[in-house]
């Protein structure tokens, strides 16, 4: 690319400062939805606690089978008399008490690995989404008041938002406080058991509020946190899980602009990874069409504008008088002397014999 | 944007999964706000094309036309919005509409779907008649025309 796109900072009160910075390589990257899904799949388990049912569970009865003979099935029965769980059957799936089938075990594969390459990649790729407007429109987000994306305020600006009201202000006057209000607005209770499980709410995500622990400062994360949806994250510390929640490209991020900045040298700095490139350089299918390359080695196309199209097409001769005479020669005369259109006979026909008439009416 | 994304590209990635997408049995529908057939479709999904035209019925009567501004896509706020006709007849709306959205070239492939959803939308704002009164029939006329 002989020039990178550049992207105005917004100050405080939601107008642009007048100055600029120059994207960064990593919003370049190309765009895998596949890729993201994937990782994200993988990372998406490694949070998880493990959990079984008891070792014990369904075991704790001495029942033994009775054998063949006594015309009952050969499962374990418990043992003894005198109440009713006696010769009741025991142990299996299929039993009541019974233990599960394969009862689940703490040591169950719960992590997955992924590849830090890939990691990196899918990170990369996201980014490039979350500079992408409508793809964060199709993930949901509310951003048709935003000035520009990817959306970066004056990181001074940031200095006074330790206040949540002051935080929940600036996101307001950039234009991120219709996507704060829908988060906050899907606050809904959990469908099922996860309510008891610590998961008694479920929302949507709001914008991430990506900054520069160095220049900012983690102090801006007090302001934000208490926030319906809204997230921090600093940009050293890129979360695939934060910038495609559920896999799905295109989350919407605010950037200090001190944290853009620092972008180039975060990726620079990792060591043996360089940012994917694209397969094609060009992704407008139109341009691609419409350009001289292309056009230039087409063959031109055969035919007329608007080419008649002879035999292939069926005419009506009922309708189209070319076609009709084509197929009927005579038709022509017949017109012409007005036979069509000519009586069967001249003048009225016989009258009816007057007996025949008194016969009807009779 | 860089050269990298293109609308065929967001349409591919977002044409299954998308927060505008209402999938039905016989269809798939869109609620996106610059659709103005309300199908999922390349030609008339508003949020991947760099030019989109959205209709919508004014407050005031009339139907306001918003269209993206073109070579603004990364300003998703960059919109010009018009409203046409809230006292005038349905023609000079429809003509403004079809000028707005195709004689100026801007969609001109638009042009039936955004004066057919005006139509729409003004035949919505008539003030219904009111319905016909009654006339008895039968024994009911008979006894009404007692009383008199």
């Amino acid at each position: 690319m002989a020039s990178r796109p550049t992207v105005t900072i917004i100050g405080a009160d939601g107008k642009a400062t007048g100055a600029t910075q120059v994207l960064p390589k990593v919003f370049s990257a190309p765009i895998r939805p596949d890729i993201v899904k994937h990782v994200h799949t993988g990372m998406a388990k490694n949070k998880r606690q493990p959990y079984s049912v008891s070792e014990k569970a369904g075991h704790q009865t001495s029942a033994e089978s009775w054998g063949t003979g006594r015309a009952v099935a050969r499962i374990p029965r418990v043992s003894g008399g005198g109440t009713h769980r006696a010769g009741q059957a025991a142990f299996g799936n299929m039993c009541r008490s019974g233990r599960m089938f394969a009862p689940t075990k703490i040591w169950r594969k719960w992590h997955v690995k992924v590849n830090q390459g890939q990691k990196r990649f899918a990170t990369a790729s996201a980014l490039a989404a979350s500079a992408v407007a409508p793809l964060l429109m199709a993930r949901g987000h509310q951003v048709a008041t935003v000035p520009e994306v990817p959306l970066v305020v004056d990181s001074a600006a940031f200095g006074p938002a330790q206040k949540t009201s002051v935080a929940l202000g600036l996101l307001k006057a950039v234009g991120a406080g219709a996507d704060v209000e829908k988060a906050k607005a899907s606050k809904k209770l959990r469908a099922g058991k996860g309510k008891l499980r610590g998961r008694r709410h479920r929302q949507r995500r709001g914008p991430l509020v990506v900054y520069s622990a160095e220049t900012d400062g983690k102090d801006l994360v007090k302001g934000f946190r208490n926030i319906p949806g809204v997230e921090t994250c600093p940009v050293d510390a890129l979360n695939l899980l934060q910038l495609a929640p559920g896999g799905h490209l295109g989350r919407f991020v605010v950037w200090t602009s001190s944290a853009i900045k620092e972008l180039d040298s975060v990726y620079d700095s990792k060591k043996g990874f360089f940012l994917p490139s694209n397969v094609v350089s060009q992704a407008d299918l139109t341009r691609l069409i419409n350009s001289s390359e292309i056009q230039s080695v087409l063959r031109a196309p055969k035919g007329e504008a608007r080419t008649k199209r002879g035999a292939v097409q069926k005419k009506n001769p009922l309708k189209n008088k070319q076609v009709l005479l084509r197929q009927n020669p005579y038709a022509a005369a017949y017109a012409k002397q007005g036979l069509g259109s000519q009586k069967a006979t001249e003048g009225k026909g016989k009258p009816l014999p007057e007996a025949f008439k008194q016969l009807l009416n009779e | 944007m860089s050269s990298n994304v293109s609308a065929d590209l967001i349409w591919e990635i977002s044409r299954n999964t998308n927060s505008y997408l209402v999938k039905r049995t016989h269809a798939q529908f869109s609620r996106d706000p610059l659709n103005l057939v309300n199908l999922n479709s390349r030609k008339y999904a508003g949020f991947v094309n760099d030019k989109a035209v959205g209709i919508a019925p004014g407050e005031k009567g009339g139907v306001v036309v918003t269209s993206k501004k073109a070579g603004s896509i990364t300003k998703p706020s960059a919109r010009a919005t018009t409203t046409y006709g809230g006292n005038k007849t349905t023609r000079k709306t429809y003509k403004n509409v079809a000028s707005q959205v195709a004689k100026s070239g801007y969609r001109p492939d638009l042009r039936q779907a955004a004066v057919a959803r005006a139509s729409a939308i003004r035949a919505s704002q008539r003030t219904p008649k009111p319905d016909q009164e009654k006339k008895l029939r039968g024994n009911a006329a008979k006894r009404a025309a007692a009383e008199n």
